[in-house]
């Protein structure tokens, strides 16, 4: 069936609809990612977001089910050139698997016009629909995109995640499960909250460190969070992923800015400052730390990323702050980023024995 | 059997996280020398000098400590021997109201860590004087503790922690046997 993306300055790309065949609208996003489809698009980031994927051939490496980054998916669309009907081990095929997760996709898009447009034009809202006649471009034009998008993932209900090691809260802000993952991993007993729960409930918890969790949307949606962030940088170690970061960066008085061309892939270069490390990493983050505005505050900057020089890691200098906007935890992309959560772990331990010995 | 248990990864990240805690509890890095004991613990102070000017974009002194004529844990035989071939190289900077951080690979008994003290006192009046070492295995003769520790490896003192630096020994690696 004929399908149309529309996007807000009446833009249209036609293609193939699959999927569902619901209409559809959110905030078009280009991602690189080659593998890892079924984790991008349960990541509670893609939150009213129309996914573009790039690369043709999606699903050539197969849909595992064992890799979700949350039960409640919320991804708006897919927009792909060309989709595979390849099914790996026990995997299911591409189209197969978006049709049972009601998503509505559309195929043999231009992609390469599309993200080329996107990185020129800037981020925009986009629609998938029947057809392309002024009314649908008026439509999409006077669409206006939920702010709160944190509120519809963020879980209502504070729960555990068990373990007999260092415990961690954890600021819900779109939490993906392979966070959880890799401080399971490291034995962290974890208490995994709602985005809005005060510092004095985070306190009566007794954790040992902190963590704001990755999340859809724009960090200014958000002012509560920063008043949060504030007190409790004061009592416990706080690491930052992702839109976590940027409140983290905010509530420490730096500016945020929009990046001209966004961070939407799972393997970018980024280079730690004081060693000239290389690690790839998954990114998936639209806005960034202003450069000016980091010289001014207490943050020293440890890490940047090698294709654009943007901020992707800074540190606070005298307050146990570490703060990441690429997603340490992968999934998808490769696993080198894994490092930042032992980095954290070592750094509450070396607070801890500090406390000890002195 | 020689066993590794530190990778050069690990190495890299634990010296970038001793470079981070000095930033962090010292307020800023004015007034910082780095006096390295000699042999590795030079590189172990030149290694973290480069992370520092990489982050805070300041040169810190890096001085070199050579502790052979202050030990107390060899033979009067070794250390004859040894006192013939040291030629005092004094700090070619003053120390002289500096905070100054020793470095060293290995924190063992807490001898060298004593001797390196005398060393530097005897060239003029820090501060204060911290301690960071890569390796911390324990087994302390003397009331000596690190302020920054790269990897705490308790060991019994039968065992022997070996570790190799790119700058000498061609890799990073710290073993254990």
């Amino acid at each position: 069936m004929k399908r149309y993306l529309i996007l807000e300055d009446g833009t249209v790309f036609p293609g193939e609809g699959f999927g569902s065949s619901a209409i559809t609208t959110g905030q078009l996003v280009v991602s690189n990612n080659r593998t890892g489809i079924e984790q991008s698009v349960t990541d509670p980031d893609a939150e009213g977001q129309i996914i573009a994927f790039t690369l043709p051939g999606i699903g050539s490496s197969g849909i595992n089910r064992d890799f979700y980054e949350s039960i409640n998916y919320k991804c708006k669309g897919i927009v792909v050139g060309s989709t595979s009907a390849e099914s790996v081990d026990n995997s299911i095929p591409f189209e197969e698997w978006v049709t049972s997760m009601n998503i509505p996709g559309i195929k043999n898009v231009d992609v390469r016009a599309l993200s080329k447009y996107i990185f020129e034009h800037g981020e925009m809202k986009a629609s998938i629909m029947d057809t392309h006649d002024e009314h649908a471009i008026d439509q999409i034009k006077a669409l206006v995109l939920p702010s709160d998008l944190v509120k519809q993932v963020s879980t209502k209900q504070s729960y555990p995640n068990p373990n007999i090691g260092l415990k961690m809260v954890i600021i819900d802000l779109g939490l993906k499960y392979s966070i959880l993952r890799q401080l399971s991993y490291r034995d962290c007993n974890s208490i995994i909250v709602n985005y809005n729960t005060t510092p004095e409930q985070v306190a009566s918890l007794h954790p040992d460190g902190v963590i704001f969790s990755n999340g859809p949307g724009d960090p200014k949606d958000l002012p509560k969070v920063l008043e949060n962030i504030k007190v409790l940088q004061k009592q416990f170690p706080i690491l930052g992923i992702g839109l976590g970061s940027l409140l983290v960066a905010m509530a420490n008085d730096c500016q945020i800015t929009q990046l001209t061309k966004p961070h939407h892939e799972s393997s970018l270069p980024v280079k730690e400052v004081a060693s000239g490390k290389i690690d790839f990493v998954n990114h998936n983050h639209s806005y960034t730390i202003d450069q000016k505005s980091i010289g001014s505050s207490d943050f020293i900057v440890t890490d940047i990323c090698v294709s654009d020089g943007s901020i992707e890691g800074i540190r606070h200098e005298y307050l146990p702050i570490i703060s990441v906007l690429f997603e340490p935890e992968a999934a998808p992309g490769p696993t080198d980023g894994y490092y930042v959560f032992d980095e954290f772990i070592d750094l509450i331990n070396s607070i801890k024995q500090q406390d000890w010995s002195r | 059997m020689a066993k590794e248990i530190i990778d050069g990864q690990t190495m890299t990240r634990a010296l970038t996280r001793i470079t981070y805690e000095i930033i962090e509890r010292n307020k800023g890095i004015e007034d910082l020398v780095l006096v390295g004991i000699k042999t590795r613990g030079v590189f172990v102070a030149h290694r973290i000098e480069s992370r520092l000017k990489q982050l805070e974009n300041i040169s810190i002194p890096v001085g070199e400590l050579d502790i052979t004529p202050y030990r107390d844990d060899v033979s009067a035989d070794e250390k004859e021997k040894d006192v013939h071939e040291f030629k005092a190289e004094p700090l070619d900077f003053d120390v002289t109201n500096k905070h100054v951080i020793l470095t060293d690979d290995v924190l063992y008994t807490g001898r060298t860590i004593r001797a390196a003290m005398d060393a530097l006192m005897k060239s003029g009046r820090p501060k204060k004087i911290s301690l960071a070492v890569l390796v911390d295995r324990g087994h302390r003769e003397l009331p000596i503790r690190a302020d920054f520790v790269g990897k705490n490896i308790p060991t019994s003192q039968r065992e022997k922690i070996k570790v190799s630096m790119k700058e000498i020994d061609g890799e990073d690696k710290v073993e254990i046997e």
